[in-house]
């Protein structure tokens, strides 16, 4: 078969405006898909630390917003196969001003076990000490304080909205994540934030980061870590770390469905005018299909040929579509942040977008190459086209 | 069946259905064909000349009769046999030359050898030798859009020529030229019929063509006529 591909190629650029355009089409619907399919990629198949399996985030029951008790934390940590438990809660407020760009994740939390807790945050032991034992002290992801231009010792302000409280901050640790995600947020002690509330507030966190011992103890942990609060006035809702960031992504409506609906009415669409252009190039050349069989090009081989004409240029296109989604993704980088880290383009998004155009290719030209490749030679010897 | 027959047809007919309508194209065609002649069919349109020449070189099934070339009946054989025993035995030369526009003559030469098992260089170097064969050795790389109608006929013939078929069937390979093209890709057919052995089937209506032929016979209302009987006017 390997012989017939320049033959198929040189076919393939037989009428060159509309081949570009066609490859054009593609590709520009192709950037699109792959785009698309890197956003459902990064929302439900990000690669995640192998921590994650061990973690569990407790929560209250009715929602994200109202906070459970400070109290729960040894209660949690008696549950048999729970190795830490740490609180996070988030603080939101100011920094700067209220552009997006100034926006980062911020929380309240217990410094002694942030980083037992989520030990694939690696930290200098020195700067770790320093945080800890500073009332005032911040952590950062190495990602924020590129994003940011913070160093350390440098004093920070965040401005109280949810909780009415300034804080004054130093950054004392720079820590690395393993992803974007974990990378750009900001730690610093939640007794520090409580100090300047009233009583009412005090005690209460927003979430419980659980570390489980094992994945197989995961759920039920979970179940036990429920049932435990049950009767209690803020109930909880326990799950898997995974299963907590997904429900973010719920809260958008069913964005599943909605990404996939997206990309299925672009792969039909460029299908039909993929089909199209086939069927018409196709109808042009039956009576060359005539002259090919006249000498002693089977059906079958004419039928490939016609086949990988169009997936070469499905592919072409395909290849451009990639390229220009992998460089837009490259190029906007961090500002394409998608709920829980930055864009990307892995490389599974490239081949699924490459398989893509190679089924539309693929699909595109099979009925109009069967129908041509069947056409009785007198017949096509005497077709016009 | 006489060795020397290359060709042997028996009471051959072809009936077309054209919606209601049905069509004897060729009724009842008995010819013999030695090898080595040099053959033209004669007659008008429609009269059955160029489906007896589709039938001989098995693009088209006959509706009853048989056909034997170089002794193989055509009818045992499925369309994938046919199509490889015609890559092997036969050269198809066109009125309309129906060269491939996006390759270039040499490339156009080339193509019937894609189903041979020759590697790339022995594949170019066979498509070289009939091109140079036609006089067009210094046309190789010309697209048939860079080439005269005769031009173009030769790179057919090249086409035809270059599985080193023994069977050449021609329709109409004058029909489209101007005079001096058309001696010259006669001369050429003439010359492959006699310098190497040839056998060459011709359908044509120039009776100017047709004396290049060894041989002619006549068709009318798809029936042939017997050997020397000439069509009525």
């Amino acid at each position: 078969m390997r012989k017939y591909i320049p033959f198929a190629f040189k076919n393939s650029l037989r009428n060159k405006r509309r081949t570009i355009l066609t490859i054009a089409s593609i590709s520009v619907s192709l950037f699109l898909l792959g785009v698309l399919i890197a956003v459902y990629h990064a929302f439900y198949f990000r690669a995640a630390p192998p921590e994650q399996a061990l973690r569990l985030v407790m929560r209250n029951r009715v929602s994200l917003t109202f906070s459970i008790p400070e109290y729960y934390e040894p209660k949690i940590r008696q549950i048999p196969g729970v190795k830490e438990v740490v609180s996070r809660s988030w603080f939101g407020g100011i920094y700067i001003d209220n552009r997006p760009e100034y926006f980062f994740p911020r929380f309240g939390t217990d410094p002694e076990r942030i980083f037992k807790v989520y030990p694939e945050m690696t930290i200098d032991p020195e700067q770790l000490k320093a945080f800890q034992s500073e009332r005032t002290a911040a952590a950062i992801g190495k990602t924020l304080a590129e994003k940011q231009n913070l160093r350390l010792g440098q004093k920070i302000t965040l401005k109280g909205d949810i909780y009415p409280v300034d804080l004054e901050l130093t950054i004392r640790a720079i820590f690395e994540g393993t992803a974007d995600s974990s990378d750009n947020v900001m730690y610093f002690h939640r007794k520090y934030v409580e100090e300047g509330l009233v009583n009412a507030r005090k005690g209460l966190v927003g979430t419980f980061a659980i570390l489980a011992e094992s994945a197989e103890a995961v759920p039920r942990i979970a179940r036990e870590a429920d049932e435990m609060f049950r009767n209690s006035d803020r109930q909880t809702k326990t799950d898997s770390e995974r299963a907590f960031q997904l429900s973010f992504v719920s809260m958008l409506g069913n964005v599943k469905v909605f990404l996939l609906s997206i990309c299925g009415a672009v792969v039909f669409t460029i299908l039909l005018v993929s089909a199209n252009t086939m069927a018409m190039s196709v109808r042009e050349r039956i009576k060359e299909i005539g002259v090919l069989r006249t000498l002693g090009f089977t059906t079958d081989k004419v039928l490939a040929m016609i086949i990988a004409e169009a997936v070469i240029i499905a592919m072409l296109g395909g290849l451009l579509g990639c390229l220009m989604a992998f460089a837009v993704v490259q190029v906007l980088g961090s500002s394409l942040q998608v709920m829980f880290g930055t864009l990307r383009m892995p490389p599974v998004v490239l081949l699924i977008s490459l398989g893509v155009a190679f089924a539309i290719g693929l699909l595109s030209s099979v009925i109009p190459a069967y129908n041509a490749s069947r056409v009785p030679i007198t017949d096509a010897l005497r077709h016009l086209g | 069946m006489n060795n020397n027959f290359i060709i042997e047809t028996k009471s051959l007919t072809k009936e077309y259905k054209r919606d209601e309508f049905r069509i004897m194209a060729l009724h009842q065609a008995s010819i013999q064909i030695e090898k080595g002649e040099f053959l033209a069919l004669m007659g008008p349109s429609g009269s059955g000349k160029s489906t007896l020449l589709h039938l001989i070189a098995a693009i088209d099934r006959p509706s009853s009769g048989e056909v034997t070339v170089l002794g193989q009946n055509l009818q045992a054989l499925s369309d994938k046999e046919i199509a490889r025993w015609r890559n092997e035995h036969v050269g198809f030369v066109f009125q309309t030359f129906n060269l491939i526009p996006v390759l270039t003559a040499r490339e156009n030469v080339e193509l019937p050898l894609l189903l041979t098992h020759l590697s790339k260089k022995e594949r170019i170097d066979h498509a070289e030798t009939a091109l140079k064969l036609v006089g067009l050795g210094d046309r190789m790389g010309h697209y048939p859009r860079q080439l005269s109608g005769g031009q173009e006929q030769r790179v057919a013939i090249a086409r035809a020529i270059v599985t080193d078929p023994a069977l050449i069937l021609a329709d109409e390979p004058t029909g489209d030229l101007d005079s001096q093209s058309a001696n010259e890709v006669l001369t050429i057919l003439s010359k492959l019929n006699k310098e190497q052995n040839k056998t060459v089937v011709m359908v044509t209506h120039d009776p100017h063509a047709a004396k290049f032929a060894s041989k002619i016979r006549h068709l009318e209302k798809g029936e042939l006529l017997p050997k020397g009987v000439l069509p009525q006017v």
